[in-house]
Protein backbone atom coordinates (compact mmCIF):
# COMPACT_ATOMS: atom_id res chain seq x y z
CA UNK A 1 0.00 0.00 0.00
CA UNK A 2 1.22 3.27 -1.03
CA UNK A 3 1.26 6.31 0.57
CA UNK A 4 -0.40 9.16 -0.39
CA UNK A 5 1.71 10.56 -3.21
CA UNK A 6 1.05 14.55 -2.43
CA UNK A 7 1.12 14.86 1.19
CA UNK A 8 2.78 11.49 2.24
CA UNK A 9 0.64 10.99 4.96
CA UNK A 10 -0.09 6.71 5.29
CA UNK A 11 -3.53 5.49 4.67
CA UNK A 12 -7.06 7.53 5.95
CA UNK A 13 -9.48 5.51 7.78
CA UNK A 14 -12.46 7.68 7.89
CA UNK A 15 -15.89 7.97 6.54
CA UNK A 16 -16.94 4.31 7.56
CA UNK A 17 -20.54 3.28 7.64
CA UNK A 18 -22.25 2.73 10.84
CA UNK A 19 -23.75 -0.86 10.57
CA UNK A 20 -27.17 -1.33 12.06
CA UNK A 21 -27.05 -2.09 15.29
CA UNK A 22 -30.35 -3.73 14.93
CA UNK A 23 -31.10 -7.43 13.23
CA UNK A 24 -32.63 -10.35 12.84
CA UNK A 25 -31.72 -13.63 11.21
CA UNK A 26 -34.04 -12.94 8.68
CA UNK A 27 -32.64 -9.69 7.69
CA UNK A 28 -29.55 -11.64 6.02
CA UNK A 29 -29.47 -12.20 2.72
CA UNK A 30 -30.35 -16.10 1.79
CA UNK A 31 -26.97 -15.99 -1.11
CA UNK A 32 -28.56 -18.28 -2.77
CA UNK A 33 -28.37 -16.38 -6.31
CA UNK A 34 -24.26 -15.51 -5.64
CA UNK A 35 -24.14 -19.20 -4.73
CA UNK A 36 -25.73 -20.10 -7.64
CA UNK A 37 -23.28 -17.89 -9.87
CA UNK A 38 -20.44 -19.12 -8.40
CA UNK A 39 -21.54 -22.81 -8.98
CA UNK A 40 -21.15 -22.38 -12.40
CA UNK A 41 -17.78 -20.45 -12.27
CA UNK A 42 -16.28 -22.94 -10.01
CA UNK A 43 -17.89 -26.34 -11.70
CA UNK A 44 -17.82 -24.84 -15.12
CA UNK A 45 -15.29 -27.37 -16.55
CA UNK A 46 -17.82 -30.68 -15.27
CA UNK A 47 -20.86 -28.40 -16.77
CA UNK A 48 -19.43 -27.57 -20.15
CA UNK A 49 -18.13 -31.20 -20.45
CA UNK A 50 -21.26 -32.55 -19.62
CA UNK A 51 -23.12 -30.29 -21.50
CA UNK A 52 -21.12 -30.99 -24.71
CA UNK A 53 -21.20 -34.54 -24.25
CA UNK A 54 -25.37 -34.77 -23.28
CA UNK A 55 -25.91 -32.55 -26.87
CA UNK A 56 -23.93 -34.89 -29.17
CA UNK A 57 -25.01 -37.89 -27.65
CA UNK A 58 -29.02 -36.98 -27.59
CA UNK A 59 -28.81 -35.69 -31.09
CA UNK A 60 -27.18 -39.04 -31.99
CA UNK A 61 -29.99 -41.20 -30.40
CA UNK A 62 -32.51 -38.63 -32.03
CA UNK A 63 -31.58 -39.80 -35.27
CA UNK A 64 -31.82 -43.43 -34.13
CA UNK A 65 -35.41 -44.19 -33.77
CA UNK A 66 -37.47 -44.68 -30.69
CA UNK A 67 -35.28 -47.37 -29.38
CA UNK A 68 -31.96 -45.39 -29.40
CA UNK A 69 -33.77 -42.17 -27.64
CA UNK A 70 -34.88 -44.51 -24.77
CA UNK A 71 -31.54 -45.52 -24.27
CA UNK A 72 -30.10 -41.85 -24.21
CA UNK A 73 -33.32 -40.79 -21.76
CA UNK A 74 -31.90 -43.21 -19.59
CA UNK A 75 -28.13 -42.18 -19.29
CA UNK A 76 -29.13 -38.85 -19.48
CA UNK A 77 -28.86 -38.12 -15.64
CA UNK A 78 -25.54 -39.50 -15.71
CA UNK A 79 -24.67 -36.39 -17.21
CA UNK A 80 -26.38 -34.44 -15.05
CA UNK A 81 -25.08 -36.13 -12.23
CA UNK A 82 -21.35 -35.08 -13.24
CA UNK A 83 -22.34 -31.58 -14.32
CA UNK A 84 -24.10 -31.06 -11.18
CA UNK A 85 -21.25 -31.09 -9.16
CA UNK A 86 -20.70 -27.28 -8.89
CA UNK A 87 -22.79 -26.93 -5.54
CA UNK A 88 -21.23 -29.05 -3.68
CA UNK A 89 -17.62 -28.09 -4.85
CA UNK A 90 -19.04 -24.49 -3.39
CA UNK A 91 -19.53 -25.85 -0.52
CA UNK A 92 -16.53 -27.81 -0.12
CA UNK A 93 -13.83 -24.65 -1.27
CA UNK A 94 -15.99 -22.43 1.07
CA UNK A 95 -15.62 -24.87 4.03
CA UNK A 96 -11.40 -25.08 3.35
CA UNK A 97 -11.25 -21.53 2.74
CA UNK A 98 -12.84 -20.57 6.01
CA UNK A 99 -15.95 -18.96 4.29
CA UNK A 100 -18.51 -20.47 6.05
CA UNK A 101 -17.12 -19.75 9.12
CA UNK A 102 -17.52 -16.04 8.50
CA UNK A 103 -20.85 -16.48 7.14
CA UNK A 104 -21.96 -18.52 10.46
CA UNK A 105 -20.44 -15.82 12.63
CA UNK A 106 -22.54 -13.42 10.24
CA UNK A 107 -25.43 -15.35 11.62
CA UNK A 108 -26.43 -17.81 8.71
CA UNK A 109 -28.21 -21.19 9.67
CA UNK A 110 -25.86 -24.28 8.08
CA UNK A 111 -29.04 -25.42 6.64
CA UNK A 112 -29.56 -22.61 4.48
CA UNK A 113 -25.94 -23.50 3.23
CA UNK A 114 -26.89 -26.93 2.31
CA UNK A 115 -29.82 -25.67 0.66
CA UNK A 116 -27.62 -23.33 -1.32
CA UNK A 117 -25.86 -26.03 -2.43
CA UNK A 118 -28.57 -28.38 -3.77
CA UNK A 119 -30.43 -25.71 -5.58
CA UNK A 120 -27.18 -24.61 -7.44
CA UNK A 121 -26.83 -28.43 -8.40
CA UNK A 122 -30.15 -27.97 -9.70
CA UNK A 123 -29.44 -25.39 -11.75
CA UNK A 124 -26.86 -27.02 -13.49
CA UNK A 125 -28.92 -30.10 -14.04
CA UNK A 126 -31.71 -28.08 -15.22
CA UNK A 127 -29.22 -26.58 -17.73
CA UNK A 128 -28.07 -29.98 -18.96
CA UNK A 129 -31.71 -31.77 -19.15
CA UNK A 130 -33.17 -29.06 -21.29
CA UNK A 131 -30.13 -29.20 -23.15
CA UNK A 132 -30.01 -33.03 -23.72
CA UNK A 133 -33.79 -33.89 -23.71
CA UNK A 134 -34.21 -30.48 -26.09
CA UNK A 135 -31.03 -32.00 -28.48
CA UNK A 136 -32.79 -34.84 -28.18
CA UNK A 137 -36.35 -34.96 -28.80
CA UNK A 138 -35.74 -31.80 -31.61
CA UNK A 139 -33.73 -34.39 -33.91
CA UNK A 140 -36.32 -37.25 -33.24
CA UNK A 141 -38.60 -35.19 -34.16
CA UNK A 142 -36.83 -33.97 -37.44
CA UNK A 143 -35.60 -37.03 -38.52
CA UNK A 144 -39.80 -38.21 -38.96
CA UNK A 145 -40.41 -40.15 -35.86
CA UNK A 146 -43.54 -39.28 -34.29
CA UNK A 147 -43.62 -38.78 -30.04
CA UNK A 148 -44.62 -42.21 -28.12
CA UNK A 149 -46.50 -42.08 -24.97
CA UNK A 150 -43.48 -44.54 -23.65
CA UNK A 151 -40.89 -41.85 -24.30
CA UNK A 152 -42.48 -39.30 -22.92
CA UNK A 153 -43.05 -41.26 -19.50
CA UNK A 154 -39.83 -42.17 -19.97
CA UNK A 155 -38.42 -38.62 -19.36
CA UNK A 156 -40.92 -37.12 -17.36
CA UNK A 157 -41.12 -40.56 -14.67
CA UNK A 158 -37.28 -41.06 -15.10
CA UNK A 159 -34.97 -39.04 -16.70
CA UNK A 160 -35.72 -35.89 -15.04
CA UNK A 161 -36.70 -36.95 -11.47
CA UNK A 162 -33.36 -39.52 -11.24
CA UNK A 163 -31.29 -36.52 -12.34
CA UNK A 164 -33.03 -34.49 -10.13
CA UNK A 165 -33.05 -36.62 -7.11
CA UNK A 166 -29.21 -38.04 -7.82
CA UNK A 167 -27.70 -34.73 -8.09
CA UNK A 168 -29.29 -33.69 -4.68
CA UNK A 169 -28.11 -36.84 -3.09
CA UNK A 170 -24.60 -36.06 -4.60
CA UNK A 171 -24.74 -32.94 -2.99
CA UNK A 172 -26.07 -33.39 -0.12
CA UNK A 173 -23.57 -36.09 0.69
CA UNK A 174 -21.22 -33.89 -0.40
CA UNK A 175 -21.78 -31.50 1.97
CA UNK A 176 -22.30 -33.61 4.51
CA UNK A 177 -18.60 -35.84 3.93
CA UNK A 178 -16.94 -32.41 3.29
CA UNK A 179 -18.14 -30.92 6.61
CA UNK A 180 -17.72 -34.49 8.77
CA UNK A 181 -14.46 -35.39 6.96
CA UNK A 182 -10.94 -34.45 7.51
CA UNK A 183 -9.61 -32.53 4.56
CA UNK A 184 -8.34 -34.74 1.86
CA UNK A 185 -7.59 -33.70 -1.81
CA UNK A 186 -7.60 -35.81 -4.93
CA UNK A 187 -9.36 -39.12 -5.87
CA UNK A 188 -10.03 -40.03 -2.38
CA UNK A 189 -11.52 -36.83 -1.17
CA UNK A 190 -15.02 -36.36 -0.95
CA UNK A 191 -15.63 -34.13 -4.02
CA UNK A 192 -13.32 -37.16 -6.22
CA UNK A 193 -15.95 -39.55 -4.96
CA UNK A 194 -18.83 -37.65 -5.12
CA UNK A 195 -19.62 -38.33 -9.03
CA UNK A 196 -19.88 -42.05 -8.19
CA UNK A 197 -22.34 -41.64 -5.10
CA UNK A 198 -24.47 -39.67 -7.62
CA UNK A 199 -24.03 -42.25 -9.93
CA UNK A 200 -25.12 -44.65 -7.43
CA UNK A 201 -29.13 -44.24 -7.49
CA UNK A 202 -29.12 -43.86 -11.15
CA UNK A 203 -27.76 -47.14 -11.79
CA UNK A 204 -29.23 -49.21 -9.16
CA UNK A 205 -32.87 -48.03 -10.36
CA UNK A 206 -32.12 -48.36 -13.71
CA UNK A 207 -31.59 -51.99 -12.83
CA UNK A 208 -34.13 -52.68 -10.75
CA UNK A 209 -36.53 -51.30 -13.33
CA UNK A 210 -34.68 -53.61 -16.06
CA UNK A 211 -34.85 -56.36 -13.81
CA UNK A 212 -38.35 -56.28 -12.88
CA UNK A 213 -41.62 -57.48 -14.87
CA UNK A 214 -42.31 -55.01 -17.38
CA UNK A 215 -45.53 -54.40 -15.65
CA UNK A 216 -44.73 -53.16 -12.72
CA UNK A 217 -41.65 -51.50 -13.53
CA UNK A 218 -42.81 -47.81 -13.68
CA UNK A 219 -44.24 -48.31 -9.86
CA UNK A 220 -40.73 -49.49 -8.57
CA UNK A 221 -39.11 -46.66 -10.18
CA UNK A 222 -42.10 -44.57 -8.48
CA UNK A 223 -40.95 -46.08 -5.04
CA UNK A 224 -37.23 -45.98 -5.53
CA UNK A 225 -37.37 -42.38 -6.46
CA UNK A 226 -39.44 -41.53 -3.51
CA UNK A 227 -37.65 -43.44 -0.93
CA UNK A 228 -34.29 -41.13 -2.26
CA UNK A 229 -36.83 -38.60 -1.99
CA UNK A 230 -37.58 -39.28 2.06
CA UNK A 231 -33.83 -39.55 2.36
CA UNK A 232 -33.27 -36.50 1.67
CA UNK A 233 -35.87 -34.79 3.15
CA UNK A 234 -34.34 -36.60 6.11
CA UNK A 235 -30.75 -35.16 5.17
CA UNK A 236 -31.86 -31.51 5.04
CA UNK A 237 -34.79 -31.42 7.79
CA UNK A 238 -31.75 -32.68 10.40
CA UNK A 239 -29.49 -30.98 8.84
CA UNK A 240 -28.60 -28.79 11.97
CA UNK A 241 -28.43 -31.87 14.34
CA UNK A 242 -26.33 -34.22 12.28
CA UNK A 243 -23.66 -31.37 11.45
CA UNK A 244 -23.41 -29.01 14.21
CA UNK A 245 -21.62 -25.61 13.39
CA UNK A 246 -18.29 -26.64 14.47
CA UNK A 247 -18.23 -28.94 11.44
CA UNK A 248 -18.86 -26.14 8.79
CA UNK A 249 -15.27 -24.40 10.49
CA UNK A 250 -12.31 -23.91 8.36
CA UNK A 251 -9.03 -26.55 9.68
CA UNK A 252 -6.35 -25.29 11.34
CA UNK B 1 1.69 -17.20 35.92
CA UNK B 2 -0.59 -15.95 38.51
CA UNK B 3 -3.22 -13.88 37.20
CA UNK B 4 -3.07 -10.22 38.11
CA UNK B 5 -5.58 -7.96 39.34
CA UNK B 6 -7.56 -6.51 35.72
CA UNK B 7 -6.31 -2.87 35.39
CA UNK B 8 -8.45 0.20 35.42
CA UNK B 9 -10.76 0.38 32.78
CA UNK B 10 -11.36 -4.02 33.02
CA UNK B 11 -13.95 -5.15 35.17
CA UNK B 12 -15.81 -7.98 37.11
CA UNK B 13 -18.33 -9.73 34.60
CA UNK B 14 -21.24 -9.39 34.57
CA UNK B 15 -21.35 -5.91 32.68
CA UNK B 16 -24.50 -3.84 32.79
CA UNK B 17 -25.05 -3.13 29.50
CA UNK B 18 -24.72 1.11 29.19
CA UNK B 19 -26.31 2.70 26.42
CA UNK B 20 -23.43 4.00 23.94
CA UNK B 21 -20.29 2.39 25.65
CA UNK B 22 -18.45 -0.84 24.10
CA UNK B 23 -18.22 -4.18 26.17
CA UNK B 24 -17.19 -7.11 26.12
CA UNK B 25 -17.24 -10.41 29.07
CA UNK B 26 -17.05 -13.63 29.02
CA UNK B 27 -17.65 -15.03 32.06
CA UNK B 28 -16.39 -19.03 33.19
CA UNK B 29 -16.60 -20.28 29.17
CA UNK B 30 -15.63 -23.27 28.52
CA UNK B 31 -16.06 -24.62 24.63
CA UNK B 32 -14.25 -26.14 22.05
CA UNK B 33 -15.21 -29.17 20.07
CA UNK B 34 -17.83 -31.88 20.27
CA UNK B 35 -14.76 -34.31 20.77
CA UNK B 36 -11.89 -31.50 22.32
CA UNK B 37 -12.47 -28.92 24.99
CA UNK B 38 -9.66 -26.19 24.64
CA UNK B 39 -11.05 -23.08 26.38
CA UNK B 40 -11.70 -24.28 29.99
CA UNK B 41 -13.09 -21.08 32.59
CA UNK B 42 -12.53 -18.24 30.93
CA UNK B 43 -13.48 -14.99 32.34
CA UNK B 44 -12.65 -11.84 31.31
CA UNK B 45 -14.63 -8.26 31.06
CA UNK B 46 -13.89 -5.36 29.02
CA UNK B 47 -15.44 -1.77 28.88
CA UNK B 48 -12.51 0.59 27.50
CA UNK B 49 -11.94 1.07 23.71
CA UNK B 50 -8.03 0.11 23.26
CA UNK B 51 -5.95 -3.07 21.43
CA UNK B 52 -6.32 -6.38 23.24
CA UNK B 53 -3.24 -8.68 22.40
CA UNK B 54 -4.16 -12.55 22.90
CA UNK B 55 -0.64 -14.20 22.78
CA UNK B 56 -0.23 -18.06 23.67
CA UNK B 57 1.78 -20.85 22.15
CA UNK B 58 -0.30 -23.25 19.33
CA UNK B 59 -3.18 -25.12 20.38
CA UNK B 60 -3.60 -22.81 23.56
CA UNK B 61 -7.07 -21.69 22.04
CA UNK B 62 -6.75 -18.41 20.86
CA UNK B 63 -8.74 -19.18 17.73
CA UNK B 64 -11.35 -21.00 20.03
CA UNK B 65 -11.62 -18.05 22.48
CA UNK B 66 -12.40 -16.01 19.05
CA UNK B 67 -14.70 -18.08 17.51
CA UNK B 68 -17.01 -18.38 20.88
CA UNK B 69 -17.16 -14.70 21.11
CA UNK B 70 -17.95 -14.33 17.43
CA UNK B 71 -20.75 -16.49 18.51
CA UNK B 72 -19.45 -19.65 15.66
CA UNK B 73 -18.92 -21.93 18.44
CA UNK B 74 -21.33 -22.10 21.33
CA UNK B 75 -19.70 -22.43 25.21
CA UNK B 76 -20.35 -25.56 26.90
CA UNK B 77 -20.72 -23.89 29.70
CA UNK B 78 -20.37 -19.87 30.58
CA UNK B 79 -21.33 -17.07 28.76
CA UNK B 80 -20.14 -14.23 26.24
CA UNK B 81 -21.74 -11.31 26.92
CA UNK B 82 -21.74 -7.96 24.62
CA UNK B 83 -22.96 -4.99 26.13
CA UNK B 84 -24.38 -6.79 28.77
CA UNK B 85 -26.64 -8.84 26.31
CA UNK B 86 -25.67 -12.92 25.76
CA UNK B 87 -23.67 -13.26 22.19
CA UNK B 88 -26.48 -15.87 21.27
CA UNK B 89 -28.90 -12.79 20.08
CA UNK B 90 -28.50 -11.15 16.65
CA UNK B 91 -27.70 -8.06 17.95
CA UNK B 92 -24.76 -8.88 19.83
CA UNK B 93 -23.50 -10.65 16.71
CA UNK B 94 -24.10 -7.23 14.85
CA UNK B 95 -21.85 -4.97 16.91
CA UNK B 96 -18.67 -7.53 16.08
CA UNK B 97 -16.36 -8.32 13.15
CA UNK B 98 -14.62 -11.37 13.08
CA UNK B 99 -11.00 -11.74 11.10
CA UNK B 100 -10.17 -15.50 10.89
CA UNK B 101 -6.65 -16.67 10.11
CA UNK B 102 -8.37 -17.98 6.63
CA UNK B 103 -8.44 -15.23 4.38
CA UNK B 104 -12.54 -16.14 3.68
CA UNK B 105 -12.52 -15.07 0.43
CA UNK B 106 -14.64 -17.10 -1.91
CA UNK B 107 -14.15 -18.84 -5.01
CA UNK B 108 -15.54 -18.38 -8.62
CA UNK B 109 -15.52 -14.49 -7.85
CA UNK B 110 -13.50 -11.15 -8.31
CA UNK B 111 -12.41 -9.25 -5.74
CA UNK B 112 -15.09 -6.71 -6.20
CA UNK B 113 -17.51 -9.65 -6.41
CA UNK B 114 -15.96 -10.89 -3.44
CA UNK B 115 -16.37 -7.69 -1.27
CA UNK B 116 -19.87 -7.34 -2.69
CA UNK B 117 -20.72 -10.53 -1.10
CA UNK B 118 -19.66 -9.72 2.28
CA UNK B 119 -21.37 -6.43 1.63
CA UNK B 120 -24.54 -7.83 1.08
CA UNK B 121 -24.69 -9.44 4.13
CA UNK B 122 -23.33 -6.55 6.27
CA UNK B 123 -26.13 -5.02 4.16
CA UNK B 124 -23.26 -2.19 2.98
CA UNK B 125 -23.42 -0.19 -0.18
CA UNK B 126 -21.58 -0.54 -3.54
CA UNK B 127 -20.47 2.76 -2.38
CA UNK B 128 -18.71 1.33 0.70
CA UNK B 129 -17.18 -1.33 -1.45
CA UNK B 130 -15.09 1.27 -3.85
CA UNK B 131 -14.66 2.93 -0.44
CA UNK B 132 -12.57 0.05 0.74
CA UNK B 133 -10.77 -0.78 -2.57
CA UNK B 134 -9.46 2.93 -2.25
CA UNK B 135 -8.77 2.75 1.54
CA UNK B 136 -6.82 -0.38 1.26
CA UNK B 137 -5.44 0.62 -1.82
CA UNK B 138 -6.70 -2.67 -4.29
CA UNK B 139 -8.37 -1.21 -6.75
CA UNK B 140 -6.09 -2.76 -9.75
CA UNK B 141 -6.78 -5.89 -8.23
CA UNK B 142 -11.20 -5.16 -8.33
CA UNK B 143 -11.26 -7.84 -11.33
CA UNK B 144 -8.90 -9.97 -10.72
CA UNK B 145 -10.32 -13.26 -9.07
CA UNK B 146 -9.91 -14.06 -5.48
CA UNK B 147 -8.41 -17.17 -6.80
CA UNK B 148 -5.68 -15.76 -8.88
CA UNK B 149 -4.24 -13.80 -5.69
CA UNK B 150 -1.28 -14.43 -4.01
CA UNK B 151 -1.59 -15.60 -0.34
CA UNK B 152 -0.47 -11.56 0.36
CA UNK B 153 -2.91 -9.99 -1.70
CA UNK B 154 -5.75 -12.26 -0.39
CA UNK B 155 -5.24 -11.72 3.18
CA UNK B 156 -5.11 -7.94 2.06
CA UNK B 157 -8.33 -7.92 0.51
CA UNK B 158 -10.16 -10.17 3.40
CA UNK B 159 -8.88 -7.07 5.63
CA UNK B 160 -10.70 -4.93 3.24
CA UNK B 161 -13.86 -6.31 4.52
CA UNK B 162 -13.92 -5.74 7.99
CA UNK B 163 -13.63 -1.94 6.94
CA UNK B 164 -16.86 -2.12 4.92
CA UNK B 165 -19.21 -0.93 7.79
CA UNK B 166 -18.38 -0.06 11.15
CA UNK B 167 -18.22 -1.81 14.74
CA UNK B 168 -17.94 -1.84 18.11
CA UNK B 169 -15.99 -4.78 18.65
CA UNK B 170 -12.90 -6.28 16.03
CA UNK B 171 -11.95 -10.19 16.89
CA UNK B 172 -8.66 -9.91 14.41
CA UNK B 173 -6.89 -13.07 14.25
CA UNK B 174 -3.54 -13.30 12.95
CA UNK B 175 -4.41 -10.01 10.61
CA UNK B 176 -1.08 -9.57 9.50
CA UNK B 177 0.05 -12.99 8.76
CA UNK B 178 1.29 -13.55 5.20
CA UNK B 179 1.71 -9.88 4.89
CA UNK B 180 4.89 -8.11 3.81
CA UNK B 181 6.34 -5.89 6.45
CA UNK B 182 5.30 -2.47 4.61
CA UNK B 183 1.74 -3.89 4.22
CA UNK B 184 1.50 -5.20 7.67
CA UNK B 185 2.81 -1.79 9.26
CA UNK B 186 0.10 -0.12 6.76
CA UNK B 187 -2.26 -2.58 8.34
CA UNK B 188 -1.42 -1.97 11.88
CA UNK B 189 -1.72 1.70 11.20
CA UNK B 190 -5.28 1.36 10.35
CA UNK B 191 -5.77 -1.26 13.34
CA UNK B 192 -4.68 1.55 15.78
CA UNK B 193 -6.27 4.06 14.20
CA UNK B 194 -9.51 1.60 14.53
CA UNK B 195 -8.51 1.12 18.01
CA UNK B 196 -9.14 4.88 19.20
CA UNK B 197 -12.91 3.95 20.01
CA UNK B 198 -13.30 0.78 19.34
CA UNK B 199 -12.27 -2.45 21.33
CA UNK B 200 -10.13 -4.65 18.95
CA UNK B 201 -8.64 -8.10 20.07
CA UNK B 202 -5.72 -9.10 18.00
CA UNK B 203 -3.95 -12.62 18.40
CA UNK B 204 -0.20 -12.70 17.11
CA UNK B 205 2.50 -14.76 17.06
CA UNK B 206 4.87 -11.64 16.44
CA UNK B 207 5.76 -10.39 19.83
CA UNK B 208 7.26 -7.28 18.17
CA UNK B 209 4.06 -6.54 16.91
CA UNK B 210 2.22 -7.29 19.53
CA UNK B 211 4.53 -5.32 21.56
CA UNK B 212 3.77 -2.10 19.03
CA UNK B 213 0.10 -2.42 19.37
CA UNK B 214 -1.29 -3.53 22.02
CA UNK B 215 -2.18 -1.83 25.11
CA UNK B 216 -3.22 -5.10 26.67
CA UNK B 217 -2.40 -8.61 26.42
CA UNK B 218 -4.46 -11.68 27.47
CA UNK B 219 -2.35 -14.57 27.85
CA UNK B 220 -3.39 -18.05 26.63
CA UNK B 221 -2.25 -21.32 27.97
CA UNK B 222 -3.96 -24.64 27.45
CA UNK B 223 -6.99 -22.93 27.10
CA UNK B 224 -6.30 -20.83 30.70
CA UNK B 225 -6.63 -17.24 30.92
CA UNK B 226 -2.98 -16.88 32.43
CA UNK B 227 -2.65 -13.34 32.34
CA UNK B 228 -4.81 -10.31 31.67
CA UNK B 229 -2.37 -7.12 32.03
CA UNK B 230 -1.37 -3.55 30.65
CA UNK B 231 1.28 -4.10 27.84
CA UNK B 232 3.43 -1.45 30.02
CA UNK B 233 3.36 -3.52 33.41
CA UNK B 234 5.72 -6.50 31.12
CA UNK B 235 7.75 -4.03 29.17
CA UNK B 236 10.49 -3.32 31.88
CA UNK B 237 11.08 -6.29 33.37
CA UNK B 238 12.72 -8.12 30.75
CA UNK B 239 13.42 -6.20 27.79
CA UNK B 240 17.02 -7.41 26.84
CA UNK B 241 18.98 -6.42 23.96
CA UNK B 242 21.97 -7.51 22.60
CA UNK B 243 24.68 -5.56 20.73
CA UNK B 244 28.04 -7.20 18.78
CA UNK B 245 30.68 -5.06 18.16
CA UNK B 246 33.51 -5.00 15.60
CA UNK B 247 36.26 -5.17 17.99
CA UNK B 248 36.22 -5.35 21.87
CA UNK B 249 35.68 -2.74 23.81
CA UNK B 250 36.84 -1.41 27.61
CA UNK B 251 33.40 0.24 27.44
CA UNK B 252 31.50 -3.05 27.42
CA UNK B 253 33.52 -4.95 30.21
CA UNK B 254 31.39 -5.15 33.08
CA UNK B 255 28.26 -6.58 30.36
CA UNK B 256 27.17 -9.96 30.73
CA UNK B 257 27.45 -11.28 27.19
CA UNK B 258 26.19 -14.31 25.73
CA UNK B 259 28.33 -15.53 22.85
CA UNK B 260 29.20 -12.55 20.73
CA UNK B 261 26.68 -10.48 22.11
CA UNK B 262 26.91 -8.27 24.86
CA UNK B 263 23.54 -7.65 27.26
CA UNK B 264 21.87 -4.84 28.34
CA UNK B 265 18.47 -4.53 30.10
CA UNK B 266 15.95 -1.60 28.82
CA UNK B 267 12.67 -0.72 30.13
CA UNK B 268 11.46 -0.88 26.35
CA UNK B 269 12.52 -0.37 22.59
CA UNK B 270 12.30 3.37 22.75
CA UNK B 271 15.86 3.39 24.56
CA UNK B 272 17.15 1.73 22.19
CA UNK B 273 18.54 4.68 20.03
CA UNK B 274 19.67 7.09 22.99
CA UNK B 275 21.94 3.60 24.35
CA UNK B 276 23.62 3.18 20.65
CA UNK B 277 24.54 7.05 20.92
CA UNK B 278 25.88 6.66 24.09
CA UNK B 279 27.86 3.79 22.76
CA UNK B 280 29.14 5.76 19.73
CA UNK B 281 30.10 8.63 22.18
CA UNK B 282 32.32 5.98 23.84
CA UNK B 283 34.37 4.78 21.37
CA UNK B 284 32.00 1.45 20.92
CA UNK B 285 32.04 0.44 17.16
CA UNK B 286 28.86 -1.39 17.02
CA UNK B 287 28.12 -4.31 14.54
CA UNK B 288 24.60 -5.12 15.15
CA UNK B 289 21.73 -4.37 17.83
CA UNK B 290 19.34 -6.93 18.74
CA UNK B 291 16.64 -7.91 20.70
CA UNK B 292 17.98 -10.60 22.82
CA UNK B 293 15.13 -11.40 25.56
CA UNK B 294 11.18 -10.15 24.89
CA UNK B 295 9.42 -9.63 27.88
CA UNK B 296 6.05 -11.71 25.74
CA UNK B 297 8.35 -14.84 25.31
CA UNK B 298 7.23 -16.23 28.15
CA UNK B 299 3.97 -16.34 27.73
CA UNK B 300 4.64 -18.73 25.02
CA UNK B 301 6.16 -21.04 27.26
Amino acid sequence: MARNERSGAPPRFMGVRTGPNVATPSALPTLLGTTVRRSLVVGRISLAISCFMVVVYSAGFGFGGPLLISIGAYILPIFAVAGGIGGALVYSNDRLKGVLEYIVAYGLRPQRLLVNAVVASAVQVSIILALGIGAGVTTYLLSGHPMVPALVAVLLGYTVPMSFLSAGLMTTVGVYWTSLASPRSGMNSPLGVLPMIGLLPTGAVLILALAAPRAHAAQLVGAAELVIFIVLMVLWVRNERFMPTERLLSPG
Amino acid sequence: MSLPQPPAGITDPPLPSTAGSISLACRGVDAGYRDRPVLRDVSFAIDRPAIYVVLGPNGAGKTTLFRTIAGILRPTSGEVFVRGAPIVHQVSRDQMHYLSHMDGMPDGLTVREGLEFYASIERATAADVDRVLDQLEIRPLADAYVSKLSAGQRKRVSIARIFLVERSIYLLDEPTANLDPKVAREIRALILKLSQNRIVLYSSHNLFEAREIGEYVLALKDGRLTLFDRMENLRGTHFIIGVRTLEPSAALAQWERRGDYYLKEISGPDQVPGLIQELERQGVRIREVREMENPLEELFT
